[in-house]
């Protein structure tokens, strides 16, 4: 269809617990995300029909834009006639756990790491990955095999030419571990093979008759070059085949939408990827959910994602306080908790993980294990996200002193220009400013940052129609989806508390200039509205850097949002006085800089002293 | 979300149960239909595939990989023992052979002239499924396991560890609101279930583990002592595998809470009957809750109703119990369900109810931080 | 010189005729101080006729009796032994050849070329071992202090507390290099200098040969070492054997991995680069003493594409290595590879105590440099004197 002529598009979100419908309408000359509606996942008995699901979620989007959508017979109107229907309709699915995939290669770091990639990339939560130095020994490697049960396998290894023994090995193994698909007892297991060309026919002679083998391209077919894509594409087209068609009602789905059906993640890495082309800019997205935290970045123009899959706010949030230690939950409190009250509280939110925050305490303790649940899957993805490992270095006496090796970390949190928070508590937080806050004390952003946040999680649905419409995809992202929250400016360096980090002038939209000096120590907020910009130039002393250099002036243009420019003087890496009174001490004063809580109910509470607030406007 | 969803633990003195005894292959049944079971009867058995353990025969007789099968004195599939010669190189003129024992008693999986592997498989495990309830074998499911059907009570817990186990049901305490302390297990506690009150320590369970106690059901259970109990922090809410010497059921939650009345009262009606417990749980999508079965031999038929019959929605008078801070543990029934949300202490907005507690106090909560009590 | 020596006394009768010299003065013995025993020092101040100039006195002999002597006097005189005689102007001499279970006393007389002086007698004395070398106490000063610094990190990193080590990026890069071979299926090559085991690198090399054998064994990548000396060879297979044994693969092991070439430098040159051709291995290793081989093995990696890694402490031969290879073991790094590789406290702790050691010897040889260019650009005479008390303290006596 000529994408001028699309007018109205109707996007689903099949999630585990939700379908979610927005409705995208063409006014005037732009796309606008104009109503959404929501309707319990229906994959499981008693309805066994995820089409329910999205009619429910249509229904309920139609009722409130007065547009009819869904005809008697319970199908999507396609075309739009008569002010009826949509143009497109287009889907994701996570439902029923998303796809679970193991991958396999040969060096951890090499061929197996660009298996995961490709997985991850794809949208797949990686339950494990196998290779021929994970430190397992075989039958172990096979028991893990058979106790996860994958939807799929993604086996690669060698370059085209290299190493056949190994490859043949891991098949191997595979097929003496005859695993069973997860969903669906009818069909056997469908395996990629994306290896070493010289060794798919004894990947065959193994693998051919116990499972459903696709041979794709080597997604390493030299080890200077990745070639991931047509190893993601067969596993969308299995997932779609396979995974999608075992699930109830999906055959169905799979008829009416216009676009193939894609996995969540690999929706919302689609979505983040055009926009950070198109803007030449590098962006990290996060998105926290109640049992695992994705985070997408693309930094060089590589694209990246991890799932941290025990690392969330309701049924893993014990697993955070389990993984960060519960000293660093405790250095986000701004009050005294007893220790062993604090570790019940985590372990009943588990247990009873629908129940939300209801005192103001709860809200601050539910918020400091969101940051090092952030701060972990942050971690995690770092290490996941570098060069290629294994490139052989061209070499001149000047490199004497400074070897660089290969397979280094992509993330330069000073080159990063945005940060996209989602997920429940970043996204529902009651204000703008805990969410900022949390944002940047678990990402420590470096420079000068901007931070948003998705409003409804519109991320996936976006992320399906920039294969079909990328224009509307971007105008809805940057008009509706995104809600800015603000930049924010950290300069980089360690001093002594209350020394000058950075003299700054900001031009504010309102014609009036605000000069001031930034103390080490100490955060600032000045208020900038949604879509206003103010023309930032800020000199850092000399020990401090805003990414020019050490002392280097920068000036530029910075965008306000919901929070406004939020200056970090709290020195990076950032650290927290040892001292528990002194810690608290600053908390506060920083909390109260950036109106993070409400002043009076903190005080009602006898959660902090009353104290004037110090710089804050 | 239109409806809140509020789930409610289960707390009954009458329901028929249905259990589903399956293998995790297939395998044997060797119980017949209408049969009554007791728990430890086997019901269903089977063998697991062994495990596979690889030779690098190449590399051991010193010979290229594609001429291991040439060499192989065992085919795939056959049968060996341990340290029995599988494999023999040509040698020259039949002197300086190598050999190849191997390594386990099983069967050879499989010998590969590419990687020079000979993979050799343990042989199979047997595996028995019990009954786990006492009651009757109501239907076979062909070649993978029984469902076993009994009426008695029974009671749901919110976090457990530990499985399957059963014994004598015993009470600990006098109250709900006691703790259970180590003085008060005694040595006529052996092999029993034993209920608790509002807490018990760690080093009760270390008593309890010592005397021989089978199972505990309380109230509230510290994290603290969960951690030095298992010697690890608990990080995702998936258990019933722990090895620790007993089942630990508890209703409530972590921190000290008393035992909901109901629940205790239930329990000690049935003190010394013969109960069924698991504390498997799992918090993810399809929950298991660990669970208290007991048993009855007779049961008035007008109450029998089958499980997972009764759902009811929030409404004025439902009572519900309050499973969060500030009010958490505490009892009331509704008293008005506005529909509009309204805003909490935190800041966020949530739709709420309005409740009386059991002392007549009135308080405002979040639709999601109430359970029903069912019954 | 006790042969030459003769009572002049007796020689000259006449003597009584001419004025006599005077004896030295105030003559002491004494235990020989910080000393293993068996040796007295006997100090006396010059005769007044020994003088610059004076000329009359030529030497001092010296007398020796054993305590306790004969009944009388007389006796006395005739237990005591000469036993040397040392030129004029001497004031000290240290007798070894006592016996600390005895004690001696000494007599000395001023010797001219006429006549000889009244004896002087010291009072008794006896030699005896010392605990304690006090001339050295300089050494025992540093030493502690070297000692302590490396104890002392040592207990620092077992605490728990973390130290900054420099990255070794040639170490860094072993994983990743057998990975290369590994995802290339071809295999690695390790060579471990042209020196026998008696050099310091070789030793070295073979370390690090244990720690990628380990890798390798994990991986199942074959490796071929081949050596230029046979003990080399023997020592290789020893250490690769036990690291497939640690890695839980003894199967997989086989001595032909590693085997013996030539002792002749450029035979085994043209060895390696045979194998290099033929087998084109992904990854290799030069740990070890390297000579002129070394840029002709290098090239040939290079050419065939390999990563390849190099460690060796011969200043000639490390720019060839630094230009034709990815990585490269600077001198002293080939040596830190265990401590490093190996990460635990104790290795760790030593090795950054060395350094502070190093530190430590640096800075006093700048400081040294700078009092003796004070000295000689001044030329005050109180710097002079801190500048010897600061050379005493570092040199060495008996």
């Amino acid at each position: 269809m000529d994408p001028e002529k699309i007018k109205v598009i109707l996007a689903t979100d099949c999630g585990s617990t939700t379908t979610k419908a927005i409705l995208i309408e063409k006014i005037g000359n732009e796309y606008r995300q104009t109503y959404r509606g929501e309707a319990p996942t229906t994959v499981e008995a008693p309805f066994e029909d995820v089409t329910m699901g999205v009619a429910g979620a249509v229904q309920e989007l139609a009722e409130l834009s007065g547009r009819k959508l869904i005809d008697e017979q319970g199908r999507i109107i396609k075309p739009c006639q008569n002010g009826q229907g949509c143009d497109i309709y287009i889907s994701t699915s996570s439902a029923g756990g998303g796809l679970q995939m193991m991958v396999a290669g040969v060096v951890r770091k090499m061929t197996a790491q660009s298996a995961e990639r490709a997985a991850l990339g794809a949208g797949a939560i990686v339950m494990d990955v196998l290779a021929s130095n994970d430190k397992r020994l075989p039958y172990e490697q096979i028991q893990r095999i058979r106790h996860l049960r994958p939807d799929m396998i993604l086996l690669s290894g060698g370059i085209d030419g290299g190493t056949i023994t190994h490859v043949a090995e891991m098949g191997e193994l595979i097929a003496a571990a005859d695993p069973k698909p997860r969903l669906g007892m009818g069909y056997r297991l469908p395996v990629i093979f994306a290896g070493n060309i010289n060794a798919r026919a004894e990947i065959e002679r193994c693998l051919q008759d116990k499972t459903d083998l696709s041979i794709v391209d080597n997604l390493r077919p030299v080890l200077e070059e990745e070639n991931l894509n047509p190893a993601r594409e067969k596993i969308h087209d299995l997932f779609l085949e396979h995974v999608m068609a075992q699930a109830p009602g999906y055959k169905k789905l799979i008829n009416w939408v216009d676009a193939p059906i894609m996995p969540t993640p690999s929706a919302v890495g689609s979505i983040l990827k055009t926009i950070a082309d198109q803007k030449a800019i590098e962006a990290i997205g996060v998105d926290i959910g109640g049992a695992t935290t994705d985070v997408f970045s693309v930094l060089k123009g590589v694209f990246n994602r991890t799932v941290s899959a025990n690392l969330g706010m309701s049924y893993s949030i014990s697993n955070v306080v389990a993984e960060a230690g519960l000293g660093n939950i405790m250095r986000w409190l701004c009050f005294e908790m007893d220790e062993s009250d604090l570790r019940n509280r985590i372990k009943n939110k588990m247990i009873r993980p629908t129940t939300i925050p209801q005192t103001l305490k709860e809200l601050i303790l539910e918020q400091a294990v969101a940051r090092e649940a952030l701060r972990l899957a942050f971690r995690q993805h770092k290490s996941f996200a570098t060069t290629l490992a294994g490139v052989q270095q061209q070499r001149t006496i000047g490199d004497t002193f400074e070897q660089i090796s290969s397979g280094a970390g992509l993330v330069n949190m000073l080159a990063l220009d945005l940060i996209i928070g989602s997920g429940g508590i970043l996204s529902h937080a009651p204000r703008a400013e805990q969410t900022a806050m949390m944002i940047i004390d678990a990402f420590l952003p470096e420079g000068v940052t901007l931070l948003a946040k998705d409003s409804i999680f519109m991320m996936p649905h976006l992320g399906v129609l920039a294969q079909v419409h990328t224009k509307a995809a971007t105008e809805v992202f940057e008009k509706d989806c995104m809600v800015y929250l603000g930049t924010c400016i950290c300069p980089v360096g360690q001093s002594k508390q209350g020394r000058p980090v950075c003299r700054y002038t900001l031009e504010l939209p309102a014609g009036n200039t605000v000069e001031e000096t930034l103390n080490f120590g100490e955060m600032r907020l000045i208020r900038l509205g949604l879509g206003e910009k103010a023309k930032l130039a800020a000199e850092p002393t000399r020990n401090f850097d805003l990414g020019q250099g050490k002392g280097r002036r920068i000036e530029q243009e910075i965008i306000g949002g919901t929070v406004g420019v939020i200056l970090d003087g709290r020195g990076r890496p950032l650290n927290l006085a040892d001292d528990k009174k002194r810690r608290i001490e600053k908390l506060r004063e920083w909390m109260l800089a950036l109106s993070v809580y409400d002043q009076k109910a903190l005080e009602e509470k006898g959660l902090v002293g009353a104290k004037a607030p110090a710089g804050a406007r | 979300m239109a409806h809140a969803y509020t789930p409610g633990l289960k707390v009954t003195d009458s329901i028929t149960l249905r259990k589903s005894r399956l293998l995790p292959v297939k395998g044997e049944v060797v119980v017949e239909l209408k049969t009554q079971v007791k728990p430890d009867d086997v019901v269903a058995r089977t063998f697991l595939p062994g495990n596979v353990y690889p030779l690098n025969a190449a590399n051991i007789l010193n010979i290229e990989a594609e001429d291991v099968p040439g060499s192989m004195l065992k085919k795939e599939t056959e049968y060996i023992k341990k340290n029995e010669v599988i494999a023999e190189t040509k040698g020259l003129f039949g002197l300086f052979k190598s050999k190849l024992t191997a390594t386990i008693d099983g069967t050879i999986e499989s010998i590969s002239g590419v990687t020079g592997q000979v993979l050799q498989r343990a042989n199979p495990m047997p595996i028995e499924v019990q009954a786990y309830i006492q009651g009757q074998v109501v239907d076979i499911i062909e070649g993978q396991g029984v469902v076993v059907e009994t009426c008695g009570a029974f009671v749901q817990g919110i976090f457990g560890i530990g499985g399957e186990t059963f014994g004598r049901l015993q009470m600990g305490v006098r109250s709900p609101s006691e703790m259970l302390g180590p003085d008060q297990i005694y040595d006529r506690h052996r092999g029993a279930i034993l209920v608790g009150g509002s807490l018990v320590t760690e080093q009760a369970l270390n008593k309890a583990i010592a005397t021989g106690v089978r199972g505990i059901v309380v109230g509230g259970f510290d994290d603290k002592d969960l951690r030095a109990f298992l010697g690890h922090d608990l990080g995702v809410a998936i258990t019933g595998s722990e090895q620790i010497g007993l089942t630990l059921v508890v209703t409530e939650g972590f921190g000290r809470i008393e035992m909901a009345q109901r629940t205790f009262e239930l329990l000690k009606s049935c003190a010394g009957l013969q109960v069924s417990i698991n504390g498997a749980t799992q918090i993810r999508a399809g929950v298991i809750r660990p669970e208290v079965i007991i048993p009855k031999d007779k049961m008035p038929s007008s109450s029998n109703k089958a499980a997972g019959e009764i759902e009811r929605g929030l409404s004025i008078g439902t009572p519900i119990r309050m499973i969060r801070q500030p009010y958490f543990g505490r009892l009331g029934k509704v008293v008005a369900l506005p529909t509009n949300p309204a805003v909490l202490e935190s800041g966020t907005r949530a739709r709420v109810l309005e409740v009386e507690f059991t002392d007549g106090q009135r308080a405002l909560i979040p639709r999601a931080n109430v359970e029903l009590i069912e019954g | 010189m006790l042969t030459a020596f003769v009572p002049r006394s007796q020689a000259r009768p006449d003597a009584a005729m001419l004025v006599r010299i005077r004896p030295p003065v105030s003559p002491r013995a004494f235990d020989t101080p910080s000393d293993a025993g068996g040796c007295i020092t006997v100090r006396w101040q010059l005769s007044p006729d020994d003088q610059p100039g004076g000329k009359l006195v030529e030497g001092y002999g010296i007398y020796r009796a054993e305590e306790p002597a004969g009944p009388s006097a007389a006796l006395r005189v005739n237990s005591f032994k000469p036993i040397d005689v040392v030129p004029a102007g001497t004031t000290e001499y240290k007798d070894s050849s006592t016996d600390d279970a005895k004690t001696y006393r000494y007599r000395l007389v001023a010797l001219s070329e006429f006549e000889n002086s009244e004896p002087a007698e010291t009072p008794v004395a006896q030699s005896s071992l010392q605990l304690f070398n006090l001339n050295r106490l300089n050494l025992l000063v540093i030493s502690i202090i070297i000692s302590g610094t490396v104890i002392f990190y040592i207990q620092y990193l077992k605490s728990g507390r973390q130290t900054f080590i420099r990255k070794i990026a040639g170490l860094e890069a072993v994983d990743e290099a057998i990975g290369r071979a590994t995802e290339m299926g071809r295999p690695i090559l390790f060579i471990p200098g042209i020196q026998d085991m008696n050099d310091i690198q070789t030793v070295a090399g073979m370390i690090i040969l244990g720690r990628i054998a380990k890798t390798i064994a994990e991986y199942d990548t074959p490796i071929e070492v081949p050596t230029s000396r046979a003990l080399v060879m023997t020592t290789a297979r020893e250490i690769v054997k036990e690291a497939y044994l640690a890695a839980g693969r003894p199967d997989a092991y086989s001595d032909d991995m590693i085997y013996y070439l030539t002792d002749e430098q450029f035979g085994y040159v043209a060895g390696v680069n045979g194998i290099m051709v033929r087998k084109k291995p992904a990854a290799c290793f030069y740990m070890g003493a390297f000579f002129a081989e070394s840029l002709i093995l290098a090239e040939t990696g290079n050419d065939i594409g390999a990563i390849q890694i190099a460690g060796t402490a011969m200043p000639a031969q490390l720019p060839f290595f630094i230009a034709a290879c990815d990585y490269t073991l600077i001198g002293e790094e080939l040596f830190a590879a265990s401590a490093y590789l190996s990460g635990e406290p104790k290795q760790l702790g030593s090795l950054k105590g060395q350094d502070m050691g190093k530190i430590i010897a640096m800075a006093c040889i700048l400081f040294g440099v700078f009092l003796a260019t004070l000295t000689s650009v001044t030329g005050s005479s109180a710097i002079l004197e801190v500048l010897e008390w600061f050379r005493s303290f570092f040199s060495v006596s008996a």
